[in-house]
């Protein structure tokens, strides 16, 4: 599904040239689950951004189920991006103006999906994240747990093939993060979503069927 | 979708109230005073269109030398009219007029009219006001009808029909001819009554002299005017020479035709009713665009702040897939929510101190205009131009930004912060300007109205005389003098606010001979007491004076008693001692009495003239009564009674001298309520715009301020560390109002004789008063921010 091959990152700073990523190689399939570990300044961020498009490498070429994507236009990457990825956050990144429900929905109307239907989606989503009686609340009404359950489902509404998280547990409690954890094994299991998260927990990194450890921006383990 | 646009835009209006609250605000009263100045220019340039034959009407002036100085004025002898017409086939009507105050009276109602109007028959072809009831070709064609407009009518008739009732005119009967529609608000006519000219005794004869008319012409064709002007010139060359028998190489006699619709807005010459200037015109419509382009900076800028902090927001939105023109859109769609808001509350706002302004600015303006759809349609455009300005910028800046540089919350716009800054400068140096121009404008009004005239103003009501009170003048004013509190009683032909008869003088014969133009000022003998004139050289007039007054044999052998002022007796080649005694003639020859101290007898725009002052009680038309001050109510109500027992034909209409005085400024006090009311609106705009910027800047430099905070930062520390930046921007915009100030100041003080000189004070005082209100602005914001705890400001990172 993935096919990462040479990828460069680096920014110049004061006639220096500091690596982000160096020389990652990597695949993966559908339906796998990967964690990403390694020490603050590893380049774990990093690298997630690039898979989910948010950034762009220095070098090196990037297979999205089969599409060369920096030989794409801009255009059918954000329509590539749009229908097949969804994204997580450590920070929840929760659209504080709108009630669950509507940030849900979010994703949903831009593709463009007429109401009914998007009503029907996000009921479903709700039902299937155990959160109807809080559809009409804010997320400042929320714990941090229940605001990345609103996170996760508003990511995976779209019904992506590919589900990137950045430290999806970083801010919660060991047990809010081992609910989350199990949610994302069901995901991966049940929907057959391609899981790739970023974490610093090896307990949560046991999760993912291959984890990948990175430093100093390479690879240098992966088991 | 644009549901949910509006809906999350509404949402964070509430979220942010205060934010939305000023903003809005600050539209809205950009707005507002943008539509009063827009109400008010469009008034001024309606004026008179409303006539059909506007564009055929011309009013002739009369351009002359009769010896000493070119002249001209909008006053017109009563010959031009109807000789033009007879002279010249262009010529289609002609309209003489002449506003005189009457005393009206109907049954027991007597009142003292001021818009009595005499005019020609054609008045109502030539112009277009609406007769309600009557025959316009008619209702003027003798000497004994008069016209009323609808609200006099109501007045002295009430539910009455007046047509071909009799009304008291003065001493005479008049027949009640046609009702007219009020005059309206924009016409350089404006009238209660208009009667016919022909019933104006001292206008029965043609004569190109006594300028005392308006005279407007109605052409066949507006093109004519160029045409007609040059045989004017050329005919009225052979009637100065062949009729006038003007033979000086100087001296000439012409008329000047003057467009009808350019009077009101072009023209120097009052007329009937006082003139506007279209420069005022010019200066308050840019005022109107530079505020109302303040309030579009301020409000971009304002919105620009408060999107820097949504960027995480906009950063995943555009995770989730929203497109660049979908947070485009967005924003837009927010900017218009709130712009449309602005708008309504503008409308609102003006629509509620529209009575303000009126009284304000001395106007009677209505809301018509706001309601008509070309205003609508650019209000609406202009709200979408302003909404787009405001919602553009965020827009793009965010919608083209790296989703992962916008979706860090330490996004910020770098650009445009060079033309932020030059747009506070900008405001800032507007309001600087105005403020210096209000304080400037006060100080002069305050040395009109507190400086020496050289008579007394205070405490001295003004009363009416006319030809039925003359003969028991002595008496009336003898009885008045009588009751309680009366200081001393005076009468005049005029107030010495402003002297109007002009007139010419001369001393000595033949080679010797010596004419001065002179005002001329008849009065009784009590005048030096009342009003308090100074005399320098001479006496008084005394009794003996008024006896020597001889008007037995047909006047043969009357002559004057002169006093004159220091202006005179200099124009004359005279010092004040060697001036008594000698003889003098201004119509009949009489000998100088006294010379009196030079005084104010024209407001302060003009210089103080050579005056004569000659003893003449029978054209005594005013009377001055100096009362104590004390319990004026009551001294008022006795003078009432003693008015009551003698004179019975007509009320007792008072008023006091200083108030005719202060009138005379009445354009000068409103630009000055005009200036205050914008200088401190253009200060809180500017201020709404440094607000915004600092609120901006806060939010980009909080990470900067948490830092120096936890290395030591006291909250001065960094209120100064803030404050400096924003306050070189004042500091460069007084460096730029400050002369532009002076300029202008001086150029309106040019206006005036007698004028205040511009002290360094009114500088400081505009500049410090600037800067302290910048420094309040400024750091109301930035004591938020350096309160604020640094760990908090840090985590976000």
């Amino acid at each position: 599904m993935i096919e990462l091959q040479h990828i460069y990152k680096w920014i110049n700073s004061g006639g220096n040239r500091t690596f982000l990523l160096k020389d990652i190689n990597l695949s993966i399939a559908e339906g796998d689950f990967i964690s990403i570990m390694g020490p603050s300044g590893s380049g774990k961020s990093t690298l997630l951004n690039v898979m989910g498009m948010l950034d762009e490498p220095s070098e090196g070429q990037y297979v999205f189920m089969g599409d060369d994507v920096f030989k794409m236009k801009e255009k059918q990457r954000s329509n590539l991006y749009k229908q097949h990825i969804g994204f997580v956050f450590q920070a929840y990144h929760l659209i504080d103006e709108l009630t669950v429900y509507e940030n849900i929905e979010t994703p949903l109307l831009y593709q463009d999906i007429k109401g009914a239907e998007r009503k029907a989606i996000v009921a479903d989503m709700l039902d299937r994240f155990q959160i109807v009686g809080k559809k009409d609340l804010f997320p400042a009404q929320l714990s941090g747990g229940q605001q990345q359950l609103v996170g996760v489902a508003r990511a995976l509404v779209a019904k992506p093939k590919l589900l990137l998280a950045d430290e999806p547990t970083g801010n919660l409690n060991s047990k809010q993060g081992e609910e989350i954890m199990e949610l994302f094994k069901k995901i991966n299991e049940e929907d057959g979503v391609t899981i790739v998260q970023v974490t610093h927990s090896e307990k949560n990194a046991a999760y993912g069927s291959r984890i990948i450890h990175l430093l100093d921006g390479r690879i240098e383990s992966t088991q | 979708m644009f549901t949910n646009y509006f809906k999350i835009a509404w949402r964070y209006l509430l979220k942010t109230k205060l934010y939305a609250l000023v903003n809005i605000l600050g539209l809205a009263l950009g707005m507002t005073s943008c539509l009063l100045i827009g109400i008010y220019i469009f008034n001024e340039l309606s004026f008179d269109h409303f006539n059909k034959n506007a564009n055929r009407i011309v009013r002739a002036t009369m351009d002359y030398n009769s010896g000493d100085a070119p002249n001209t004025t909008a006053m017109t002898g009563t010959k031009v009219g109807p000789q033009f017409k007879r002279t010249f086939p262009q010529v289609e009507a002609y309209v003489r007029t002449i506003k005189y105050p009457r005393v009206i009276g109907y049954k027991d109602k007597v009142f003292d009219e001021k818009r009595f109007l005499y005019a020609d028959p054609a008045f109502f072809n030539v112009f277009s006001f609406k007769l309600l009831n009557g025959n316009a070709a008619t209702v003027l064609d003798a000497p004994d009808k008069i016209v009323l407009t609808q609200s006099m009518s109501k007045k002295y008739f009430g539910d009455e029909n007046p047509i071909g009732k009799t009304v008291t005119v003065g001493i005479k009967q008049l027949i009640v001819s046609g009702i007219a529609a009020d005059a309206p608000n924009n016409s350089q006519i404006k009238f209660d009554f208009v009667s016919s000219f022909m019933g104006f005794s001292s206008a029965k004869e043609e004569k190109w002299w006594e300028a005392n008319y308006i005279t407007y012409l109605l052409l066949h064709n507006a093109s004519d005017i160029p045409v007609l002007q040059k045989q004017v010139a050329g005919y009225m060359k052979t009637v100065s020479r062949d009729e006038l028998k003007m033979t000086g190489a100087n001296n000439y006699l012409t008329y000047h035709l003057e467009p009808f619709l350019k009077v009101h807005l072009y023209s120097s010459l009052e007329g009937l009713e006082p003139n506007n200037n279209i420069l005022y015109i010019y200066i308050l419509g840019i005022v109107a665009i530079l505020i109302l382009l303040i309030a579009c900076v301020n409000y971009t800028n304002l919105s620009t702040a408060q999107a820097a902090g949504r960027s995480a927001e906009v950063g995943m939105r555009k995770v989730m897939g929203a497109g660049k023109m979908q947070v485009f859109y967005q924003f837009i769609c927010e900017s218009f929510l709130l712009t449309l808001i602005a708008v309504i509350t503008g409308v609102v706002l003006s629509l509620i101190l529209l009575p303000y302004f009126n009284q304000l600015s001395g106007q009677e303006l209505t809301t018509g205009v706001l309601f008509h759809p070309v205003t609508i349609i650019s209000l609406l455009l202009l709200a979408i131009i302003v909404a787009f300005m405001a919602g553009a910028y965020p827009a793009i800046v965010l919608s083209n930004g790296k989703i992962i540089q916008v979706l860090k919350s330490g996004f910020n716009f770098t650009g445009g912060s060079t033309l932020r800054k030059t747009l506070i400068v900008f405001q800032f140096t507007i309001s600087i300007f105005l403020i210096i121009a209000t304080i400037v404008i006060l100080q002069q009004l305050s040395y009109v109205r507190n400086k020496d005239l050289g008579y007394d103003k205070e405490h001295i009501l003004v009363l009416p005389v006319d030809r039925k009170m003359s003969p028991d003048y002595d008496a009336i004013r003898a009885a008045i003098a009588s009751a309680p509190n009366v200081v001393s009683v005076a009468g005049a032909y005029e107030t010495p606010t402003d002297i109007g008869w002009g007139d010419g003088m001369h001393k000595g014969t033949g080679d010797n001979e010596k004419s001065v133009t002179v005002n001329a000022f008849p009065v009784d003998e009590h005048i030096v007491k009342t009003l308090g004139l100074r005399i320098i050289a001479g006496s008084d007039y005394t009794n003996a004076d008024v006896q020597q007054f001889d008007t037995s044999n047909g006047g043969e052998n009357l002559h004057y008693t002169y006093m004159l002022n220091e202006s005179a007796v200099k124009a004359l080649g005279w010092t004040p001692q060697e001036a008594i005694g000698k003889t003098i003639t201004k119509g009949r020859s009489g000998v100088v009495k006294a010379v009196i101290k030079d005084f104010h007898l024209h407001s302060f725009h003009e210089p103080i003239n050579p005056l004569v002052v000659f003893l003449d009680k029978r054209m005594v038309l005013s009377m001055f009564v100096k009362i104590s001050g004390k319990d004026v109510q009551s001294t008022l109500n006795s003078l009432q009674k003693v008015w009551k027992q003698r004179v019975t034909h007509r009320p007792f209409d008072y008023h006091f001298l200083d108030e005719e005085y202060d009138a005379m400024y009445k354009t000068e006090q409103r630009t000055a309520g005009v200036f205050t009311t914008f200088a401190s609106l253009a200060i809180l705009l500017a201020c709404l715009g440094l607000f915004a910027l600092t609120a901006y800047t806060m939010v980009q430099r909080t990470k900067e301020i948490g830092i120096r905070k936890v290395l030591g930062a006291t909250i001065p520390d960094i209120l100064s560390l803030v404050s400096k930046d924003f306050l070189k921007l004042v500091i460069l915009a007084l460096v730029i109002a400050v002369p532009v100030g002076y300029y202008a100041t001086n150029k309106w003080l040019d206006n005036f004789s007698y004028k205040i000189s511009i002290t360094p004070w009114v500088f400081i005082i505009a500049g410090l008063a600037t800067i302290i209100i910048a420094f309040i602005t400024i750091s109301a914001q930035a004591i938020k921010t350096a309160m604020a705890n640094p760990v908090k400001s840090l985590r976000t990172e």
